[in-house]
């Protein structure tokens, strides 16, 4: 069964939506996610390069993959009751071929607007030995629960 | 030596023209893009959650749909004895000037983005990408230098779809 999709009223300072786990992600999902965009970069798909010529630890999984599920996780929380607007994150560890990741976040601050809340959230990606390795911060608009549906496309605050 | 200097500050506010992506957004490569990152949302297959029910592509599949054009020089083929080729000169193309730091090395550290709208299947996309900001900063490695350029994804009505602040790291 679905979860219900929250309102801005059943949001709460500390909360933290359902954690999304991708993976293990292995060679073939990164030369998927390569091939899919069209990058060429050798150290997602080639081990020996990576390793010899760039003194990696092994193949590693792409920055542009991660960022996907940072969106994925907050979208598949909110569904239609909300809008993910802001998404920043830095690249700071690397992330290895057949590593599997926690996408998580935490709400810090709750802000009413005129037509829909804002919550604001720590964002991070961990693997299973607790690396933190893509620190970030969202925003997102949560509908309501006696207000209108987010406007699409999206209108930001005024304030 | 930092090679940060009044040369390298002077691009920032430089602009790239409007880019026009090669390929409007494909059924097909929404298809394949969506079961790259494992999400089966029918948004991106049949059903929309657009007026009129129009299918969708995931949020940041604007930003790369910057590909290279058929008729244009193929740097794997061209490349393909050279050992240290590392198959990135294919990176997406900005239209930026470069910058004057060649050999230094270029990492990515990260991104600011704010998604206005979905792009459609079958519309076109632009990009339009400045140098917002560039300066210096000192890490345990030494200095490094931050380049954050932004860039505008829209669709050819204007609609800003998606705006990308993409912070490299240069040392």
């Amino acid at each position: 069964m679905k979860p219900e999709l929250p309102y801005f009223e059943d949001l709460a300072l500390g909360e933290s939506p359902p954690d999304l786990i991708v993976g293990p992600l292995t060679t073939a999902h990164l030369m998927r996610w390569s091939s899919s965009t069209e990058n060429w970069h050798k150290i997602h798909y080639d081990r020996p390069f990576s390793i010899e010529h760039d003194k990696l630890p092994d193949l590693l999984i792409h920055g542009s993959f991660k960022q996907q599920f940072l969106f994925r996780h907050l979208m598949g929380w909110l569904g239609a009751n909300g809008w993910v607007w802001k998404v920043n994150f830095q690249f700071r560890a690397m992330n290895k071929v057949g590593e599997t990741i926690r996408v998580w976040g935490r709400i810090t601050e709750l802000e009413r607007k005129a037509d829909y809340g804002l919550a604001h959230l720590e964002i991070g990606i961990e693997n299973e030995a607790g690396l933190q390795s893509t620190p970030g911060s969202a925003v997102v608009a949560v509908r309501y629960k006696d207000g209108p549906p987010i406007a699409y496309p999206f209108v930001p605050p005024v304030s | 030596m930092s090679r940060f200097n009044d040369e390298v500050r002077s691009y920032v506010g430089r602009s790239s023209e409007v880019i026009k992506a090669c390929d409007p957004v494909e059924k097909g490569a929404v298809r394949r893009y969506a079961q790259a990152i494992m999400d089966d949302d029918p948004s991106y297959g049949v059903e929309g959650i657009e007026p009129g029910g129009a299918s969708i592509a995931p949020p940041l599949f604007p930003a790369f749909m910057f590909r290279r054009p058929l008729n244009t020089p193929d740097p794997l083929t061209e490349r393909a004895l050279d050992p240290d080729f590392d198959g990135l000169s294919l990176a997406i193309n900005t239209g930026l000037p470069d910058l004057p730091l060649h050999g230094m090395a270029l990492l990515n550290g990260g991104a600011e983005i704010e998604f206005y709208r979905h792009a459609r299947h079958g519309e076109w996309v632009t990009q339009q990408s400045r140098y917002s900001d560039i300066y210096e900063r000192q890490s345990s490695k030494g200095p490094m230098i931050i380049v954050v350029t932004e860039t505008m994804y829209r669709n050819t009505d204007g609609d800003l779809l998606l705006c990308v602040r993409q912070i490299n790291i240069r040392r």
